[in-house]
């Protein structure tokens, strides 16, 4: 009989509970992020997968925990060493469990990110952009929070690899993010992707934050519609709908030419905008692309993110330090962002909103919503979500070029 | 730290590419507003006018056409013609 209870109990997980507390401090964590998903709606197709994955990882013995490899592609199970490079899949998902063969096949080979980007194109509209091309300017400042923070990783030990993995969290842009530490610090992966998604989750929390500490309400005030009917702008647009489908083909053969190595993203973002726009003819394309796709990507990518936030890849000092920099990151960004627009308010008559320079990280459109949260909140009337989607969206295209240039500078190093 | 020049190198750099780059897609996109403008402006009016006149009841006014012409020019990829509007 007592033999029967110790085997029961050894088959509950509450035997490695007790001997290991730190899987409740995981616990802790997903329930305030699922908190946040359900309760606050903080970006709930993001978060909660993500929160649902840390959850489930975390109980011992339900192997749904991605196993982070090393440099070498070592990885240990149960005190048995595998390579991962040397698996076949089907062996990953026998002797690795359900959640590493997801996290090996669709992550660490980087399919996902490209192809969350060609549903973020399908569901974009540069629309904003084009009308307020000038404001895209901001996207490229609020690049400056990457290239900081790599200078601050470096400083603190990091080596150029994983400071530049580091800084591009400070692109809020989570496809960008992976896509870039799976060629430069494959190693990190697990919490940089950690890092990008929940900052980007939380962009209602710090954005907000960042504006306060550094814009003046007078500044906040700056209705950019009046804006625009004191110094009136003297573009007219006589067919959108062409301009609109030049675009996406135009921008990527620049992007292509000048940077190569952005392609894989830019390049499935502009496809799946080019489909949006084309219409009717492509009509069937979009709709999968943007919904079916677009939602079975979001799964797997929220569920495996999540499930790389294991107690045992969490909980030490790389991790925190990433996660303190992912922040000093992201705030670095806006901070840039918001400063290119009071120096340019210094010289220019037609007066810019501070929050546009906020949007020129990428995080789309929720930067763009929360900006305009905040410029209603001091007046009811200034509605500057427009404005703000045009650095926002070039914000994406500003991450994505950043990316392409850390990659291919450091890859080969 | 012996990493520190390489990193202030891939400041200056990056964010001169980014800058660059942007400015490129701005002026560039700014061309493409021009040419389009020039060789490929929006004809709406003239089969919106058309179809108007095919409707002898006078049904809808020249707005509302207009738009219903518009949506259906998206719909059809401008194929389609409205050549009649009804109240039912």
């Amino acid at each position: 009989m007592e033999e029967i209870l110790t085997r029961l109990y050894n088959m509950t997980a509450l035997s490695d509970l007790i001997a290991d507390p730190s899987y409740l401090v995981m616990y802790c964590i997903a329930f305030v992020l699922l908190y946040l998903g359900i309760v606050k709606h903080y970006e709930p197709l993001l978060l909660i997968p993500i929160a649902f994955g840390v959850l489930i990882a975390n109980f011992p013995g339900g192997d749904m925990g991605v196993l982070q490899a090393t440099e070498t592609g070592t990885v240990i199970k149960n005190g048995k060493e595998y390579n991962i490079w040397d698996m076949s899949l089907p062996a990953i998902a026998h002797d690795l469990g359900l959640m590493n063969f997801l996290y090996y096949m669709l992550i660490k080979t980087g399919f996902l990110p490209p192809v969350i980007f060609m549903g973020v194109g399908a569901l974009t509209d540069f629309g904003p952009m084009l009308r307020n091309l000038r404001l895209a300017i901001f996207g490229a400042a609020a690049q400056c929070g990457i290239f900081l923070v790599l200078i601050c990783s470096v400083m603190m030990g990091f080596t150029l690899k994983e400071a530049a993995s580091l800084g591009i969290i400070g692109g809020a842009d989570g496809p960008t993010a992976i896509f870039t530490t799976i060629k430069l610090a494959p190693h990190l992966l697990g919490p940089i992707a950690i890092a990008a998604y929940s900052y980007m989750a939380l962009v209602p929390v710090i954005i907000p934050m960042v504006v306060k500490i550094f814009c003046t309400k007078k500044e906040l005030m700056i209705n950019m519609k009046e804006q625009d009917k004191l110094y009136p702008n003297k573009t007219e647009f006589k067919n959108m709908r062409t301009l609109k489908i030049i675009f996406p083909i135009a921008v990527t053969t620049i992007v292509a030419i000048f940077v190569p190595t952005a392609v894989s993203l830019i390049g499935m973002l502009m496809f799946g905008n080019l489909l949006k726009e084309i219409g009717s003819d492509t009509s069937r394309l979009f709709d999968t692309v943007s919904n079916s796709i677009m939602n079975t990507a979001t799964v797997f990518l929220g569920l495996c993110v999540g499930a790389t936030m294991t107690s045992q890849a969490f909980l030490n000092w790389t991790t925190i330090g990433i996660v303190i920099g992912g922040f000093l990151a992201f705030a670095l960004s806006i901070t840039a962002g918001i400063f290119m627009v009071k120096f340019v308010n210094l010289f220019s008559k037609k007066k810019i909103n501070p929050l546009i320079g906020a949007t020129g990280l990428s995080a789309v459109p929720m930067a763009s919503r929360v900006c305009n949260d905040i410029a209603t909140k001091y007046d009811p009337k200034n509605h500057v979500l427009n404005y703000c989607m045009s650095s926002n969206i070039s914000g994406v295209i500003g991450s994505a070029v950043a990316a392409g240039v850390l990659i291919s500078f450091l890859q080969f190093a | 730290m012996e990493n520190l020049p390489e990193a202030f190198k891939l400041l200056v750099v990056g964010m001169l590419t980014v800058f660059c780059i942007l400015l490129i897609v701005i002026y560039f996109g700014k061309l493409l507003i021009a040419l389009v403008n020039k060789y490929a402006p929006e004809e709406v009016a003239k089969p919106a006018k058309a179809a108007l006149k095919a409707t002898p009841s006078a049904a809808v006014d020249q707005q509302t056409m207009s738009i219903i012409q518009a949506a259906v020019n998206q719909l059809t990829g401008g194929k389609g013609k409205v050549s009649k509007v009804e109240k039912v």
